[in-house]
């Protein structure tokens, strides 16, 4: 029953034995024991559960095991390089957009993908890629905030 | 301002952030142990019913199943916060749709859901009641629990919940007496009377309810669990398993938002559960769906408001009743009847006030706690009351309001004397940054636009107990113990700010250790917005206790008489000397101990007190710690044809005291604006003959980032009234920064296209068939097309 996926998770290659029915979510967390991926809803409507494919925002809630086969995955605990937060890490840390932070992974993580295509978003364009991702402590404001701020930065994704 | 001081004051980092923005911050659900076993809930498809039978036969069968409980298996000891009257699985009889019926343990998630499928129950249905006001009759129809009378309660005095024998489902009955109601009546000039409700609010903390369990080889409990309670719950566990205190510990990791919610029976029912197993962990996961039926949700209040006034705009006479849907199970309800009330007494002064509020059981969901603890319904109708006279006087509501408000010194409808003040000033500074004495500027086209204003105030709870340790270690940093919460509102942060700033350290030499009984001492609970408060100021306490150690030890050391010596930034001055006398860390022998009890270890406890107050009259001393107050103003827009509503512009100003960490009080007034626009707007869980019908973010919308005014338009202000039992000063906020903005937004859908909503969420359908009712009730007049 489990098969055998390939797959590259934070720049290094994995291979994980799994049911195909299982989520990415699942394996994420209780495969590759990355627990920085939050489990909100398991239903594709918190977006607590975003991570990156291919440098696309996904919730990994809805993705399919076999769907990530030959995929790159970025979660929250790849963005630290060299010892060094990410620029959108420190970001959030400074503008204090960090409340209780069980929705914060899922954030840093869209606000990559948006930045990432688009380094110079207007606040408007900013809101529109975190629609999917719901935050109840903090109003958003702080968020949107960071965000801004890193964007004005030169951003190097 | 605060240059006075070096951490207090000062928008410190959060010493939790870098844990979160890593992701390596630890919650519940994160916590693997070995050989856990996964817990599912069979829930009661009914109402109301009898149970005749339970079949857990084929359930028993299933593979690596290791455990089927049903009511039976449960001890006889119910669990509830102020009225023990929930079976931690239904005993003979369910009394909500979702009721926990049986339990089951299994090696995995799948077998467990596949075992909960085979058990099969007989039920027999009986008749069940949805509305509160017919449930509290003194003849109701159908009695949720007539063993009421009953159930036990550890509490006493004023806290007991008083019953009414003749209305058999009532839990609690609350009175304020103040003046003479009748002759208040006789002498008003204008008498507006009205009803207001409130909506089934979730919580929608982003972390699902997470519990787990261990009941080891020992015989020791271990539970894990998101809670804001977790003394209390500790409590509860020791008393229904008749369990030794020294064998039951209780861990909080980080909670993904608390809100109030956490005021349930999982922890409970996990260690039922764990207790079949010993040394197999078992952890119990809600899913969305189950956290919106049974993890409390905000009590939906009725409130009637009578109220009198003279032309010249003083209130002589207000009179309220507020009935409060527990549904099946009271939880916290019986202390929201009570509490909600200080809601209608903290801002105003009122000379002939009577208030008469009721907790009700129905066979609806329960519902409970949730930020503001019933003031944000009640103030909902007082402030919307407030509105709707101002008009009606053809008064500025702004003006009204400060005719009518208690200023320091006053004495409030409950006879307590009014201390830290701010209402004042928060009401000012928000009119000044909506720029109240300007109209909105009208566009042509179908958006109508308004502008709104409330004030609000919460109280905190007093004759309640939080303790706090601060232990030295040998190069003179501290470690600071204590049991709140990090929910997220960044209660580390402020006891970090707070030590460092008593032991003159920098923050890096303050370390918080948090959340496990077996090491942290008691707190009474993360709620009520009392941490800053309390925790706040035993920790201040336990920091002089360690430095009045470290000055005795440096006596023995230095021949010197303690009172002589002064400990600051880990040095050691003595009265008269420039210099130091001795550094913190030469008390200490190698390997990190001292010579004399081993450690240094500040000890604390502080407690507020209380008087009891009249249960008649309501009228005492010192009800509540203090009171927070605050304002929110709003521009928005409404669309006369679609009914949609636009919040262009949110701004506030609160008064938290003296505020530790300016920033994280903006987090909390910008969050609880959020919430403020999702429950006033839209957000209401439907509940029909006891089914919730939109258990899920789809259907049941909270603001997405996309919903609230753009950044330009949202501005927060501070408007401290220091409090003088305060930890310098500070007072607690992270309730208070909901409560006006609902009859703010209210305020402003009316001022925008004149229709006023009474029953919460004013949706986009109330908007556009009030405003149809409107057009009609012209046309009846005469008047024409609007």
């Amino acid at each position: 029953m489990k098969q055998r996926l390939d797959f590259v998770v934070n720049g290094e290659r994995v291979a994980v034995y799994v049911e195909p029915w299982r989520t990415l979510l699942e394996i994420l967390r209780d495969e590759l024991k990355l627990k920085g991926v939050k489990e909100g809803c398991s239903s594709g409507m918190c977006g607590a559960c975003t991570v990156l494919i291919d440098g696309k925002p996904v919730k990994s809630c809805l993705v399919l095991a076999p769907q990530v086969e030959g995929k790159s995955i970025l979660t929250i605990e790849g963005l630290i390089r060299d010892g060094q937060l990410h620029p959108l890490q420190q970001a959030f840390i400074e503008h204090f957009a960090v409340q209780c932070g069980y929705c914060t992974p899922g954030m840093i993580l869209s606000a990559k993908a948006l930045l990432d295509e688009n380094p110079r978003p207007t606040e408007e364009e900013v809101r529109e890629a975190l629609r999917g991702n719901l935050c109840r402590c903090t109003g958003y404001v702080k968020i949107v905030e960071a965000i801004l701020a890193c964007s004005k930065k030169d951003w190097e994704g | 301002m605060m240059s006075e001081f070096s951490y207090v004051g000062a928008n410190i980092t959060r010493v939790d952030v870098l844990e979160k923005v890593t992701g390596q911050a630890v919650y519940t659900g994160d916590i693997e142990l070995a050989g856990m076993l996964h817990v599912k809930l069979l829930r009661s498809p009914y109402p109301h019913a009898k149970i005749h039978r339970i079949d857990s036969s084929k359930a028993l069968k299933v593979p690596g199943v290791k455990a089927v409980l049903t009511g039976q298996d449960a001890p006889s000891r119910r669990w509830g916060t102020f009225l023990a009257d929930r079976p931690l699985l239904a005993q003979e009889v369910v009394r909500f749709i979702g009721e926990p019926v049986a339990a089951v343990s299994a090696t995995t998630i799948e077998a467990a859901e596949e075992a909960v499928d085979a058990i099969n129950v007989e039920y027999e249905e009986l008749p069940a009641i949805f509305d509160p006001e017919l449930a509290m009759s003194k003849e109701p129809p159908v009695i949720v629990h007539p063993d009421l009378p009953k159930y036990h309660t550890k509490l006493t005095g004023f806290l007991r919940p008083r019953l009414e024998p003749d209305m058999p489902n009532v839990i609690n009955h609350y009175k304020i007496r103040c003046g003479d109601i009748d002759q208040g009546f006789k002498e008003a000039e204008l008498v507006v009377e009205n009803r207001y409700t409130t909506s089934r609010i979730q919580h929608c903390y982003i972390e699902p309810p997470t519990v787990i369990a261990l009941f080891d080889v020992n015989g020791t409990l271990t539970i894990w669990s998101k809670s804001q309670t977790a003394w209390r719950q500790r409590a509860a566990i020791i008393d229904i398993f008749g369990l030794s205190p020294s064998k039951v510990r209780f861990i909080t990791p980080y909670v993904g938002g608390g809100f109030g919610g956490l005021t349930w029976v999982y922890e409970a029912l996990t260690s039922l559960v764990a207790m079949q197993t010993p040394g197999r962990p078992v952890k119990l996961v809600l899913s969305r769906e189950e956290a919106f039926i049974d993890a409390p949700a905000r009590i939906p209040f009725v409130v009637y408001v009578r109220d009198g006034v003279k032309r010249d705009g003083t209130i002589v006479a207000r009179e309220i009743k507020m009935i409060l849907d527990a549904g099946a199970y009271s939880a916290y309800t019986g202390l929201i009847v009570k509490n909600a009330s200080f809601g209608t007494v903290g801002t105003y002064r009122i000379p002939n006030f009577k208030l008469d509020s009721y907790g009700v059981y129905t066979n609806n969901p329960p519902n409970s706690s949730f930020r503001g603890l019933g003031s944000c319904q009640a103030e909902w109708a007082i402030e919307s009351q407030m509105d709707e006279i101002a008009e009606r006087l053809g008064m500025d509501p702004v003006e009204f309001r400060k005719k009518n408000m208690l200023h320091e010194g006053d004495r409030n409808v409950q006879g307590e004397i009014a201390h830290s003040v701010g209402a004042e000033e928060c009401l000012d500074k928000a009119a000044s940054l909506i720029r109240w004495d300007e109209k909105p500027e009208q566009e042509p086209g179908p958006w109508k636009k308004g502008k709104g204003i409330a004030v609000g105030n919460k109280y905190t709870i007093a004759g309640t107990d939080s303790c706090a340790l601060v232990k030295v270690r040998e190069d003179g940093a501290v470690n600071v113990f204590h049991t709140g919460s990090e929910i997220g509102q960044g209660c580390d942060t402020v006891f970090a700010q707070i030590a460092a700033e008593e032991m003159g350290l920098p923050m890096d030499m303050v370390k918080i250790t948090r959340g496990d009984t077996d090491i942290t001492p008691y707190d009474w609970g993360t709620a009520s917005s009392r941490l800053t408060f309390y925790i706040g100021n035993a920790v201040r306490m336990a920091c002089q206790d360690a430095k009045r150690q470290i000055a005795e030890l440096a006596s023995e050391k230095l021949g010197v008489p303690a009172d002589e010596l002064r400990v600051h930034a880990n040095k050691i001055y003595q009265r008269g000397k420039p210099d130091a006398v001795l550094n913190v860390p030469e008390l200490f022998r190698s390997g990190g101990y001292v010579g004399k009890g081993a450690e240094i270890v500040g000890r604390a406890t502080f407690s507020c007190p209380v008087t009891p107050e009249d249960i008649e009259t309501g009228q005492g001393e010192r009800l509540v710690a203090y009171f927070s107050y605050g304002a929110h103003a709003v521009e928005l827009a409404v669309n006369v044809e679609t009914g949609e509503v636009k919040v262009l512009k949110f701004v506030g100003a609160f008064d938290m005291g003296r505020p530790i960490n300016p920033k994280m009080c903006e987090q909390q007034m910008e969050g609880g604006m959020s919430m403020g626009i999702g429950s006033t707007l839209y957000e209401e869980t439907v509940v029909e003959n006891g089914i919730v019908i939109n258990p899920n973010f789809v259907s049941y919308k909270i603001p997405t980032i996309t919903e609230h005014p753009l950044i330009e338009n949202v501005k927060f202000d501070s408007a401290p009234a220091p409090h003088r039992e305060g930890p310098f000063g500070a007072k607690g906020l992270g309730e208070g920064v909901l409560i006006p903005s609902a009859p703010a937004i209210a305020s402003a859908i009316y001022n925008a296209v004149g229709i006023r909503i009474r029953d919460l969420p004013i949706t986009r359908e109330k908007i556009i068939k009030a405003l149809e009712e409107a057009i009609k009730s012209v046309d009846l007049l005469g008047g024409g097309s609007v």
